[in-house]
């Protein structure tokens, strides 16, 4: 039997190319990871992590059930294609084999099976898999219309915007897109000459017979199979450098992120597993307020990560973004975008000098000497309200307090962290530090989820019990230390993004706000909440810009109808303030306002 | 000399036409806001950290703007980018963004 024919060779030459590029791309970079991530592979290989991570791969690669719960209409468009596909090379090796038993068969030979059939002169058909087959075809062809349609009309699919591409990505698409539809002249060609087929083919190819002289068919069978080949080969040629990688690239990725591999500070060879897993979907696009609200279309995570990519990223994109962690959010592939972009910022900062902050050892601007600590943050000393409406809630509940930076302390190192500087960021973290612990206190609370975030994460503050203040009046309410008046004033709350999806703080501050009055939702709230647009995240936004974004907030929250804005990060206030005409108060206000004497 | 008890500033003229003006120049097209500056002091005021040490980023950005960036890099560096400065500015100037870019463009200079 023959599995060969000239139109196989731009198929083959793709498929060994990409095979070998795809397999070089992989082990340059699983050579190239640190000691310590190659032990975290070895020692979960043989673990049920395996199995957890092989069941996502199911449920991400295949069934891509994350992007089902963006939007039905782009899950179905995902599934069609990357599970239709899948399905079609599966059904069509189980269909080869049904023919001719359990044989060597060259790759070409399963993928032009239908073509090899008349050739080899098999003419015992079997309807079941002809039918199977086509139906598989229709559903990724379904697949490939609505991409088509959601190139021209993304709204109709759920999507305001999608991905602009580069031409390779073009090409690469192109190809695509031309693969399935090539497919199906070829085989109903093949179908109207040659029998077999089922519903789809045979019904094309007989309106194919209808249209064209049997002679025109029979000039037309073997270029369109070559058409067929040569979509599939350029495919294959171009998926290692396009934004295909994809398809291959989030397994490995699945595998390494259930043995507990994680982007760090620091850029290491597994982000690239993360970096080249981007398919340049685009539902990162449409969160982005920086895109949405101010009309800035460069410096989405989309865009930042294919600038990554391609060595082409540039300071003002890895600089101009919020980190509200919005994209990160509904990222289909679950690439940490923040950590990526931070580490950018971190290859890309200033030399760092060895000398500053030498002031630091010598400053203690602390008072006083309880076993809980209060850090107000620079921020929350630019909002006094909030730290004296602190003050009268700890003396309300009677608590000894030990007050780290009353008048002026030294910054929490977040904000140079998030600029890249962590050489100079662990030189306040370390004083802090040291502050803390000589202090001896074993609750520590902030009114700043800038702060808050920074002591979690980094300061590794073992034996001391780290709250924002949200969390720690809740407490204090519920083991009656703090006794309000419920009042019949309404409030809205807008969640602060390093509180919110920062550290899952959700519940305590809408808790808190209950305790005193109504509690009115915004239309983004809670993982959708907006950014206020301040971050300190962000050093390339412009004043006017900020202003933008707060005006935009600000207007949905009073569309509420609250009396009161309410929020429980000092930065956050402000900057809504500036956007919003009812008042602004930070959750601790409230409640100080609340407490019965 | 005889010791009076006090003494009287070093003579400091700037001049301007003296003076390299190269990455002052450099800086102000990067960031041209800079020079709505009006000098009135509240980032100085405001600072975290010119609470605790002399640095004032009013007179280091001007300065740095007239082209004299001896010791600029230094005291840059004692800001801890915390841009409290930048949200009391009655400018808007995006002052974080102004530190970061003095420090990368001037360097140890």
């Amino acid at each position: 039997m023959t599995f060969y024919d000239s139109f196989c060779i731009p198929f083959i030459v793709g498929a060994i190319y990409m095979a070998l590029k795809v397999l070089w791309k992989y082990l340059s970079w699983l050579r190239n990871l640190p000691a310590s991530d190659l032990k975290l592979i070895a020692k979960g290989l043989f673990t049920h992590r395996t199995l957890t991570a092989t069941w996502e791969v199911v449920r991400e690669s295949l069934l891509h059930a994350r992007i089902w719960r963006v939007d039905a209409r782009l899950g179905y468009m995902h599934t069609s294609l990357a599970f239709g596909w899948f399905l079609l090379i599966v059904v069509g090796w189980v269909e080869t084999i049904a023919y001719l038993g359990f044989r060597w068969i060259p790759l070409q030979g399963h993928v032009f099976f239908k073509y090899f059939v008349p050739l080899n002169n098999i003419t015992q058909h079997k309807p079941v898999f002809d039918f199977l087959m086509d139906a598989l075809l229709l559903f990724v062809l379904s697949g490939v219309a609505l991409a088509w349609w959601k190139r021209h009309r993304s709204r109709s699919l759920g999507m305001k915007r999608t991905t602009r591409h580069n031409t390779l990505d073009r090409v690469a698409l192109s190809a695509l897109w031309v693969v399935f539809p090539a497919r199906l002249v070829a085989e109903s060609i093949t179908a109207a000459l040659y029998g077999g087929g089922s519903f789809l083919t045979t019904g094309f190819g007989s309106l194919l017979d209808y249209f064209f002289k049997t002679s025109t068919l029979r000039a037309l069978y073997e270029p369109s199979w070559w058409v067929y080949s040569s979509a599939l080969g350029l495919f294959f040629l171009t998926m290692p450098f396009s934004r295909y990688m994809h398809i291959f690239t989030e397994i490995p990725l699945i595998f390494l992120r259930h043995y507990r591999l994680r982007p760090t500070a620091e850029e290491k060879s597994y982000d690239n597993f993360e970096i080249e897993a981007c398919s340049r979907c685009g539902i990162c696009i449409d969160p982005c307020q920086l895109q949405s609200q101010l009309g800035n279309h460069e410096v989405q995570s989309v865009y930042f990560l294919r600038d990554r990519r391609y060595k082409m990223l540039q300071q003002k994109v890895a600089y101009d973004c919020l980190m509200c962690g919005r994209c990160e959010q509904v990222c289909p592939v679950g690439i940490n975008l923040n950590t990526l972009r931070l580490n950018s910022r971190v290859a890309m900062r200033n030399t760092p000098n060895e000398g500053r902050y030498s002031y630091l050892r010598s400053i203690d601007p602390s008072q006083g000497s309880g076993k809980v600590g209060y850090f107000a943050g620079c921020m929350t000393l630019l909002t006094p309200k909030t730290l004296h409406s602190m003050q009268r809630i700890f003396d309300a509940a009677h608590v000894d307090v030990w007050w780290a930076d009353r008048s002026g302390g030294v910054c929490c190192g977040r904000p140079l962290m998030l600029s890249g500087e962590i050489d100079a960021a662990q030189k306040m973290v370390d004083r802090n530090r040291e502050l803390f612990l000589e202090a001896g206190i074993t609750t520590l609370v902030t009114s700043c989820p800038i702060c808050l975030r920074v002591f979690r994460e980094s300061y590794n503050l073992e034996g001391i019990e780290v709250l924002h203040h949200s969390e720690y009046i809740l407490r204090l309410i519920q083991q009656g230390r703090l006794q309000l008046r419920h009042t019949t004033d309404s409030f809205t709350y807008h969640d602060p993004c390093e509180l919110g999806r920062g550290s899952g703080i959700y519940d305590e501050p809408r808790a808190v706000i209950e305790a005193v009055g109504t509690l009115l939702e915004a239309e983004h709230n809670r993982r959708n909440a907006f950014c206020c647009g301040s971050s300190v995240a962000n050093t390339a936004i412009s004043d006017s810009q900020q202003q933008t974004i707060a005006s935009k907030v600000g207007a949905e929250l009073e569309a509420t109808g609250a009396s009161t804005i309410v929020t429980a990060c000092p930065l956050c206030k402000k900057a809504i303030m500036r956007g919003s005409t009812t008042p602004v108060a930070d959750l601790s206000e409230i409640v100080a306002e609340s407490i019965l004497h | 000399m005889i010791n009076f008890g006090f003494s009287i500033s070093r003579p400091r003229t700037i001049d301007i036409d003296r003076n390299n003006l190269h990455k002052s120049n450099e800086i102000i097209a990067a960031m041209p806001e800079l020079q709505t500056c009006i000098g009135c002091g509240s980032c100085t005021a405001t600072c975290t950290a010119g609470n605790l040490t002399e640095f004032n980023f009013r007179k280091v950005h001007t300065l740095v703007r007239r082209g004299e960036y001896q010791g600029a890099y230094e005291e840059m560096n004692k800001c801890m980018l915390c841009g409290k400065c930048r949200l009391v500015c009655p400018r808007g100037i995006n002052t974080r963004g102004i530190v970061m870019l003095i420090k990368r463009k001037i360097g140890d200079f």
